[in-house]
């Protein structure tokens, strides 16, 4: 596994100048490159060295840096070993390269990704609607969206919850342990 | 003027009876499936309370003309066909309709009812409903040519075509013909299976696959009257096996016994029985049913 | 005779029994609740024993059993499905999610009271409530319809601008059919 590993770090990092490799325990490696290169190294990844199993397209908000992380999962059936490529682009106009000709079901994920997110596929085709419907608020899992005002505000609530808080604070009750300096700023 | 009152008061009570005996006999299918899958099963009476209930729902479904006529082509059908087959033996107080040639009749009248309720079912605009038509019209082309093979060689072998006859040879020979003639008889419950439309062949309505398809549209006393229908024409179709494969009824007594043992075939069946697909069903009518039916031809063909 | 007021009670009588003891159950599964219905209507719990059975279009049923938290995307289906059934029907709301959205309550997309938007004759609490208080709501619902008291249908007809109001807010752009046969 160790091996495998190794050779499969130094085949990205001979390929692509830009790269940094980071070693996991188990069988998971992660690359961190600029959002230019993702549409070649998943190419290569597939056609070369035999990752053709897209597991997951996933988005992180990194609110604080101004950006978006996207991180693709891709595995391969014969190394055994998934790998992990996140790239970050700003959050203010995101917009994205559209992998959906490498993997096909890319084209779900990044459906999703634009209507949670609003980050923008170049050339992405798909219809404008997905998961919600009717929506006019803005990006829903973004992490400056407030769920809860925005929920108290459109849905009528039956009294007799006032007592409902967030699940941290009880955590922290419980167990004495602080919350991070970020986090506060978004506490309810 | 007092025979056409004394006709029609049995026409009506032998409406009753069959539709309070259909109507049990479903109760007690639902009962026995449950007692079967480990349950405690709703009582007997469970029908007629759910045909009350449908009666007592307000039914305001407009799609069309043919959407309302097809549950009254159901019942139509279910009547004249209860009206045709002599219900006892040789008794006037249920009139029969009988002629010579109500066994041709009866192939055709059988029918009416499941092409009705397909032009209604075709009218709702519902896909199910369409679906279910086509199946179950498919269905019918697969048990239909057994059961007509069966009927042929009986009407061959007596050189008849008329029920009453049929009884009557059997009365005075002392032989029912299921005995005389089991060819005819295999192949004639077979296809009794498909006409019943209960599991392995209740792919038509199937309620988690189909939403219960041609009725899919059809609620409250549309239900009611296709409710009371079926109920009516599974105790007509028991009885005409009865006439003519075992030799008839004397009493009503005599007529519910013979009739429920012949219920039990597809509704046990049905029970131990998973679905088949349309082209499976059609295969299966078109394998050893219809073989039976050959083979029943032949031999009143050639003994 | 027959619009005497006499005669009428003893229809009502009959119908009331009949409605009571044939519950004729749309399911509609939107929720996790969807899980404690195979269980209560087979073998061991046995709702057919009560005359509960599943129905399978609205047309046929008479109960609409939402089993769980309804996003506002469902709450359009589960309205055009409520038009559809026939009178007299009722609505059985099923787990924490439908009184006061349970643990969506600070959801972006699901509503947090069913009442607002449908008439609902029976709440059963839990999350999720057990197959015996299923089947206990079933038998509460069984006592309401006796007494006459199951008018869910009746407040909705009489309510209908307010209840509209209510789903319009929640759904922006109704592109409804209008059942008004």
């Amino acid at each position: 596994m160790k091996e495998i590993k190794k050779t499969v770090i130094e085949k990205i990092t001979t390929h692509f100048k830009e790269v940094t490799a980071q070693q996991h325990d188990g069988n998971r490696v992660d690359f961190f490159i600029g959002k230019e290169e993702i549409p070649a190294i998943l190419f290569f990844l597939k056609d070369e060295m035999g990752y053709n199993h897209l597991s997951h397209i996933a988005c992180v908000d990194w609110l604080e840096e101004k950006e978006f992380e996207i991180v693709y999962i891709v595995w391969s059936y014969t190394d055994k070993i998934k790998i992990f490529v996140h790239t970050r682009v700003e959050r203010e106009n995101p917009v994205m390269d559209n992998v959906d000709m490498i993997w096909r079901q890319a084209n779900t994920y990044e459906r999703e990704m634009k209507e949670m997110y609003g980050i923008e596929f170049t050339g992405l085709e798909a219809p404008e609607e997905f998961l919600l419907e009717d929506w006019e608020g803005p990006p829903p899992m973004r992490r400056d969206f407030d769920t809860e005002a925005y929920a108290r505000e459109k849905f009528w609530e039956r009294p007799g919850r006032e007592d409902a808080r967030d699940v941290r604070e009880t955590i922290i009750e419980r167990t004495g342990e602080e919350l991070p300096d970020f986090a506060k700023k978004y506490k309810r | 003027m007092k025979e056409i009152l004394y006709y029609t008061w049995g026409a009506i009570v032998s409406f009753v009876v069959a539709f309070s005996v259909g109507i049990t006999y479903m109760g007690l299918n639902r009962k026995i499936t449950a007692r079967v899958q480990n349950r405690y099963g709703p009582p007997w009476y469970q029908n007629f309370i759910d045909v009350i209930k449908l009666y007592s729902k307000k039914t305001s479904i407009h799609h069309g003309v043919m959407h309302h006529m097809g549950p009254a082509f159901i019942m139509v059908t279910a009547v004249v066909s209860l009206l045709v087959i002599p219900i006892l033996n040789g008794n006037k107080f249920f009139p029969n309709l009988n002629f010579q040639g109500d066994l041709i009749f009866l192939l055709y009248i059988m029918v009416f009812g499941p092409l009705g309720m397909a032009l209604g079912a075709g009218q709702t605009g519902n896909p199910n409903s369409a679906i279910g038509v086509t199946r179950g019209l498919s269905q019918m082309a697969g048990f239909e040519i057994p059961w007509v093979m069966a009927l042929v060689a009986l009407m061959i072998q007596y050189k008849t075509t008329s029920i009453v006859d049929l009884m009557n040879v059997q009365v005075e020979s002392g032989r029912w013909l299921m005995f005389s003639s089991p060819f005819a008889f295999l192949a004639a419950v077979m296809a009794m299976l498909g006409m019943f439309r209960y599991a392995p062949f209740d792919i038509v309505g199937a309620p988690q696959e189909l939403a219960s398809g041609p009725m899919s549209e059809n609620g409250g006393k549309y239900l009611f009257v296709m409710m009371s229908a079926g109920s009516v024409f599974t105790f007509a179709k028991l009885t005409l096996y009865v006439d003519i494969f075992m030799g008839g009824a004397d009493n009503l007594i005599i007529l519910v016994v013979k009739t429920f043992t012949l219920y039990l075939i597809p509704m046990l069946y049905g029970i131990t029985s998973p679905r088949y697909r349309t082209e499976q069903s059609v295969r299966w009518f078109w394998g050893w049913p219809s073989f039976f039916g050959l083979l029943a031809i032949l031999q009143a063909a050639l003994f | 005779m027959i619009n005497d007021k006499n005669s009428q009670k003893i229809v009502d009588i009959i119908q009331n029994f009949a409605r009571q003891h044939s519950l004729w159950v749309l399911a509609y599964g939107t929720g996790c609740g969807a899980i404690e219905l195979p269980p209560t209507m087979t073998s061991r719990y046995d709702a057919e024993r009560l005359g509960v059975r599943g129905a399978a279009t609205p047309r046929q049923a008479d109960v609409l059993l939402i089993t769980g938290y309804l996003t506002t995307k469902t709450l359009k289906r589960v309205i055009r499905v409520y038009e559809q059934m026939q009178d007299p029907k009722y609505v059985i709301g099923f787990g924490s999610c439908t009184i006061n959205g349970g643990m969506y309550w600070d959801s972006y997309n699901t509503i947090k009271a069913l009442d607002r938007y449908m008439p609902v004759d029976i709440y059963i609490n839990g999350c999720m409530p057990r197959p015996e208080a299923v089947l206990s709501g079933f038998a509460k619902l069984q006592k309401l319809i006796q007494a006459g008291k199951a008018d869910g249908a009746k407040k909705y007809k009489e309510n209908l601008e307010w209840y509209r109001a209510n789903q319009k807010n929640v759904i922006p752009n109704w592109r409804m059919p209008e059942y008004n046969w």
